[in-house]
């Protein structure tokens, strides 16, 4: 076979420790669930944790020892409030402060083949205090200071998508995140998919020559969305932060992690 | 929670908030929307629905532009934006070259405010040893850098909000004009803000209380915040909602009270929360 479906557990056999994987999606809605369930089960830790906004799924890779470092302009849940195990654990978690502009513009830098995208961005707040690593330039043109925001190139890209084919060739609808530019800014990219098809229809999201895995993953985002196949399971989400703040993260993780209850409704 | 004094239960707080956020909104706008913000999603279609029809939304739940609306829900929000979408951005078009041409007004939820109108959405005691740790700015401390339609709420106005100097800085308030340029800063600070108890402005670069809500005295104002507040000249009460305010809100906006989730806390909330998601599943 020349195509790249393969098993949720083979793909996930792409991490290795220490990688910064990049998770589609926002907040509650297309998150990679199947594939961070998979995830958590293979035990490799040490991961760098990168999302535009980070969310359920997220939340329990914090809370079993997956993540050491998390790059986010928002990690929590939404109307659900603080994402639990992330709000526990963040005096020992490493955090690299992000926004929406370092993060769609580090990705833009490396899509670009060059070292930084400049940005009117981060002046006046302590952002670049916490971020020493980010510096600021003067406009050769104008002479006005810049926040130059540099590269960011994740290792493995993970998103979840309505429709591929097996070759990774994908749509996906509305919600778009930085989805299109995480799967072309990643060493490896892999999609998990609602459907596999023959041909895609629409405007494609992913290039083949940039996809590395195809998951077929039916509810792979639950109890994310997955526009317009299934919406936000809200009492499912609500189920795990109330869970967290009767202090039964561990409970709620392994039914979880047997995928009964949790993402086969 | 009807307020008191001779409005007695013709309106709540929420729909005072909500009320002054509409106001804000002007015919020919576009509003942005974040997330977790329902007292300003609210107050935007409730603009819609009164003086400003042709409002616009760019909505952060589904990565859209939009002109319809529905009403107020937690698990259908996403749809009820790709419904009818004018035009699907992602965040690399958004963050890099959208929301700078179009200039969105957007209304912020600041855990702490100084003074000057910075604030602070990323963690509460020290940066590195937290009291607490807040989700984050999402994209506040580079809007705030050039944005001239900055407006804020705080929905719990206290002195835990309003802080002489805030634990960290992820907001730009009304800077000197030197500082300004020197930063490369285009933005003149927040606009407004409206608590639940009145409504301000940074004129000046000192927050300035323009009206107290009915009910509300201006010393209590002052004594729940944390600094000296500047006094408008033509300090006055925050005009009510009219009752078609109101009817429209609790029937057509908002009846499943999602609002209100941005004033409780703890317990209350939780089950405030559980109730309206169970509303849902029963099809309201």
């Amino acid at each position: 076979m020349s195509d790249k479906v393969v098993t949720l557990s083979e793909a996930v056999g792409l991490v290795e420790p220490g990688d910064t994987i990049a998770l589609g999606g926002m907040t509650l809605y297309r998150r990679p669930v199947a594939f961070a369930r998979e995830l958590i089960r293979s035990r490799v830790k040490d991961l760098t944790l990168l999302a535009l906004t980070a969310g359920y799924e997220s939340d329990l890779l914090v809370g079993a020892g997956s993540v050491r470092r998390v790059r986010t302009c928002y990690f929590g849940l939404e109307i659900f409030g603080l994402a639990p195990m992330f709000t526990k654990k963040a005096r020992d978690l490493e955090i690299i402060e992000e926004t929406e502009v370092s993060l769609a513009l580090g990705l833009r830098a490396a899509l670009s083949g060059i070292g930084f995208q400049p940005a009117r961005a981060w002046q006046g707040t302590d952002l670049l205090k916490v971020r020493p690593d980010v510096k600021t330039i003067s406009c050769p043109y104008t002479g006005e200071r810049y926040v130059a925001f540099p590269a960011i190139k994740p290792d493995v890209a993970v998103i979840h998508v309505q429709e591929s084919d097996c070759q990774g060739t994908a749509i996906l609808k509305g919600n778009l995140a930085l989805d299109r530019e995480m799967a072309l800014a990643a060493k490896q990219t892999i999609i998990t998919t609602e459907r596999l098809v023959e041909e895609v229809e629409g405007q494609i999201a992913t290039f083949p020559s940039r996809v590395d895995a195809v998951v077929l993953a039916p509810k792979g985002a639950y109890p994310t969305s997955c526009y317009p196949y299934y919406r936000l399971a809200s009492q499912e989400v609500l189920d795990y932060v109330d869970a967290c703040s009767r202090g039964e993260f561990e409970e709620y993780l392994a039914r979880f992690l047997d995928g009964g209850e949790v993402g086969e409704r | 929670m009807g307020v008191r004094l001779g409005s007695a239960d013709r309106f709540t707080i929420d729909e005072l908030i909500v009320t002054c956020i509409s106001r804000q909104a002007k015919n020919s706008d576009l509003m942005a929307q974040g997330i977790a913000t329902p007292l300003v999603v609210a107050g935007y279609i409730l603009a819609k629905l009164t003086h400003a029809p042709d409002l616009i939304f760019a909505v952060a739940i589904g990565g859209c532009i939009t002109n319809s609306w529905a009403p107020l829900s937690i698990s259908r929000a996403e749809e009820a934006n790709l419904e009818r979408p004018l035009y699907i951005f992602s965040f690399d078009e958004a963050a890099g070259t959208l929301m700078f041409t179009i200039q969105p007004k957007e209304f912020f939820r600041p855990a702490q405010v100084d003074p000057r109108g910075d604030f602070n959405n990323v963690v509460l005691g020290d940066y590195y040893a937290p009291k607490l740790r807040l989700p984050g700015c999402g994209g506040i401390a580079d809007v705030t850098n050039y944005s001239p339609r900055v407006y804020l709420y705080v929905p719990r106005h206290s002195r835990a909000v309003f802080v002489e100097r805030l634990d960290f800085v992820s907001g730009v308030g009304v800077l000197e004009e030197e500082e300004r340029k020197e930063l490369s800063i285009l933005s003149p600070g927040p606009r407004y803000l409206v608590t639940n108890l009145g409504t301000f402005d940074f004129e000046g670069g000192r927050m300035r209380l323009l009206s107290y809500h009915p009910g509300v005295r201006v010393e209590r104002i002052q004594k729940k915040t944390g600094f000296p507040l500047a006094m408008a000249p033509d300090l006055h009460e925050t005009p009510p909602p009219s009752a078609e305010e109101v009817m429209l809100l609790r029937e057509e906006i908002d009846p499943l009270g999602i609002r209100e989730l941005e004033r409780l806390s703890g317990g209350r909330r939780r089950a405030k929360l559980r109730e309206i998601i169970e509303r849902e599943a029963e099809g309201f």
